[in-house]
Formats: structure tokens, C-alpha cells, sequence
């Protein structure tokens, strides 16, 4: 069947929403939007709805474990929820956040140092 | 520097903020604008945190380089992730010197039985800047991994007033003027570290709830905002 391809008519309403920054462009697919934040290794947020279609180690991101849910608009659905999932790019992580894991690493190490008599 | 997480064991809060200048770097802690600046934060400084309104999360490196700010028409504008839980824990490397290297090590010169002061060399100068009311710890000899309080200093004297054991010559030592309660701190120039060798008694309003006291190279403190922009604003 053949389609129209009409060029879309902007009205200064809808203009000055899609230059609104903060947020996935007016009539831009979501998956799109959340490409471009992980090329720009910016964080992106994720809500209960659109989490499972992100694959953070695709694209080398780490998803947030030691706070399960973050509040923030998500970057899918650009709806205000206080049970988002995290996302950080991988290499800015450590950069960023401390995990339990990392100083438990620490301590132990700091353990052992103290029994072979420096730190 | 790093966001360990909230006193009200809260999620974390995120927002996106738009810059006011170029040079963010993730880990800093930012601040709000001032009037007439031309976004919604700013960068802290090494010696000012006022109206702190989280610390960044990312800079929007876009395939190896960075978003910039700018104020061209039409370039993208900078929007950056922040956490903004007013009472965030924020932990931070300890370091020497403006750029950020390791904490300086001392070695004791003259032995205390007593353990109630750490002699060190000339060079030290534990009252320029003033360590007074700081913290010194042990990384080697018979008291390696204790600390203490230190309650007077002299140029290479530091006393405490709980004893260590008795320390030896050659015996290493580490000391900050960051201690638990103080609510001032100095950060290295790119605002990611927080420096042993600066005056405690003024500088960015960030006090300090705990301390890692471990090495040259991986000791931390834990430090929490004095001046949000969410609670009561001076």
C-alpha cells in the first residue's frame, strides 16, 4: 500500500517544545534518544517500563546495583518516576561512585598491609 | 569524587542541569549560578562549595570529546546528570598539593616512649598550613594502621592526647588537617580531591562525617554539604 511521505508542519508551539533541551525531542523515538545519551556517555535513567529494552553492556554502560531505583524522568518515557534504574557509562563510573564492593576490597586490603607491618 | 550514597538512606535524586560554562568534569561537585550566569549551575572551587547543588555525574563526552558549552546558536546545548540529595555522602580521595599527589609521608626522628607526639623532620612543618585539631595515623612500625586526634602541633612536633605506643626512628606517619566534626576542606584544582595540607579553620563548606585512613594512595574521606541550595541558604 502506498504511503504519504508529508513533511511536517511545525506550528511555533510545537517548534519551541522540540528545542526544549532536558529531554527526548518532540516525536523522536525513545530508542534513538537513549543512543545518543549513551554515545554522549551522558547518565540515563530508566523507569520500570523501559529498563528491560536498554542493554547497558551493549554499549558499555553499568547499571547501578547498590541503589536499586534512583528518582529521575526517565529518559524513555520522559515521566517523572522514583523507581528508575541507573545507568552510568562504564569508564566514568569509579569516577563517580563507590561501591561496597570496592572498599570491602580496600579493607581487606588494608588488613593485610597491617600484618606485613605498613600501609 | 565519589557519591557513597544519603544519611535518609534515600535513592539517589537525578537531575539534568544546564552548564554555565566549559571545563565540567564528572565527580565535581556543582553549585547553583549565580544571577545572571547563563545556565543553572556552576563549578564549585577549591576553596568554596556555596550553594551546592549536587555533584555531576557525567559531561557529555560524545565519542571521546566532551559536549562543550557554548553559546553559539544552534549548538547543542550542555545538560548535564546530577545528583542533587541534599544530604549525599560524598567520598574523597586525600592528597597532597594543589595537582593531587600522593599524601605526603613522614618518619619519625626522635623516638616518644610516651607516645604522645610524632617528631619529624624540619622540612615538615605541621603549623604552615596548620594541622591543629586534624588527624595523623601510623603506616609503619609499632602502631601502624592507629590514629589519633592531634591536638597541638609545633613545626615538627605533632602531640596527641591519647598515647599510641611507643614509636620508633624510622617509623612512617601520615597526617591531615581534616578530622571528623570539621566543616571546612580544601580540594585540589581539579575539584576531585581533597587535600591533606590545607587549613582546616576556613575554605568549602564540606564537613567531614568520616575517614578511611589507609595509605599514600588510598585514603578517603567522607564529607557531606554544609551550604545546599535545597536547605536553608546563607
Amino acid at each position: 500500500m502506498a504511503e504519504l511521505l508529508l513533511k511536517k508542519q511545525w506550528t511555533r508551539h510545537t517548534y519551541l517544545a522540540d528545542q526544549e533541551v532536558g529531554g527526548k525531542k518532540a516525536g523522536r523515538a525513545a530508542g534513538g534518544w537513549v543512543s545518543d545519551l549513551a554515545a554522549q556517555k551522558k547518565v540515563i535513567t530508566l523507569c520500570q517500563h523501559c529498563t528491560h529494552k536498554f542493554n547497558p553492556a551493549r554499549v558499555n554502560y553499568r547499571k547501578e546495583k547498590e541503589f536499586p531505583v534512583c528518582q529521575a524522568k526517565c529518559d524513555g518515557c520522559s515521566t517523572f518516576d522514583p523507581y528508575c534504574s541507573l545507568y552510568i557509562a562504564d569508564d566514568l563510573y569509579t569516577q563517580v561512585r563507590s561501591t561496597a564492593e570496592e572498599r570491602r576490597a580496600l579493607a581487606r586490603s588494608r588488613e593485610t598491609r597491617i600484618k606485613q607491618g605498613f600501609l | 569524587m565519589q557519591y557513597l550514597g544519603a544519611f535518609s538512606g534515600n535513592s539517589p535524586v537525578i537531575k539534568r542541569y544546564k552548564a554555565s560554562a566549559t571545563g565540567y568534569v564528572p565527580g565535581i561537585i556543582m553549585a547553583a549560578s549565580v544571577a545572571g550566569a547563563s545556565g543553572q549551575m556552576s563549578t564549585s572551587t577549591t576553596t568554596a562549595v556555596t550553594d551546592t547543588i549536587g555533584i555531576l555525574l557525567d559531561n557529555g563526552n560524545l565519542q571521546g570529546a566532551s559536549v562543550l558549552y557554548s553559546t553559539t546558536q544552534g549548538s547543542e546545548e550542555a545538560v548535564f546528570g546530577v545528583i542533587v540529595n541534599p544530604d549525599a555522602i560524598i567520598r574523597a580521595q586525600m592528597v597532597t598539593g594543589a595537582t593531587g599527589t600522593a599524601v605526603t609521608a613522614e618518619t619519625v626522628t626522635t623516638a616518644a616512649s610516651n607516645g604522645l607526639t610524632i617528631t619529624a623532620t624540619g622540612a615538615a612543618n605541621f603549623t604552615s598550613p596548620e594541622k591543629d585539631e586534624g588527624t595523623v595515623w601510623y603506616t609503619s612500625g609499632a602502631n601502624v594502621g592507629k590514629s589519633r586526634k592531634i591536638t597541638s602541633t609545633a613545626a615538627t612536633v605533632i602531640t596527641v592526647i591519647v598515647p599510641f605506643a611507643a614509636n620508633a626512628v624510622g617509623d612512617t606517619f601520615l597526617s591531615s588537617g581534616a578530622a571528623i566534626g570539621l566543616r571546612f576542606v580544601t580540594t585540589t584544582t581539579d575539584l576531585l580531591k581533597l587535600r591533606t595540607d590545607a587549613i582546616n579553620t576556613s575554605g568549602a563548606a564540606l564537613a567531614v562525617i568520616d575517614l578511611e585512613l589507609n595509605g599514600t594512595a588510598d585514603s578517603y574521606a567522607h564529607l557531606t554539604y554544609q551550604d545546599c541550595v535545597w536547605n536553608y541558604t546563607t
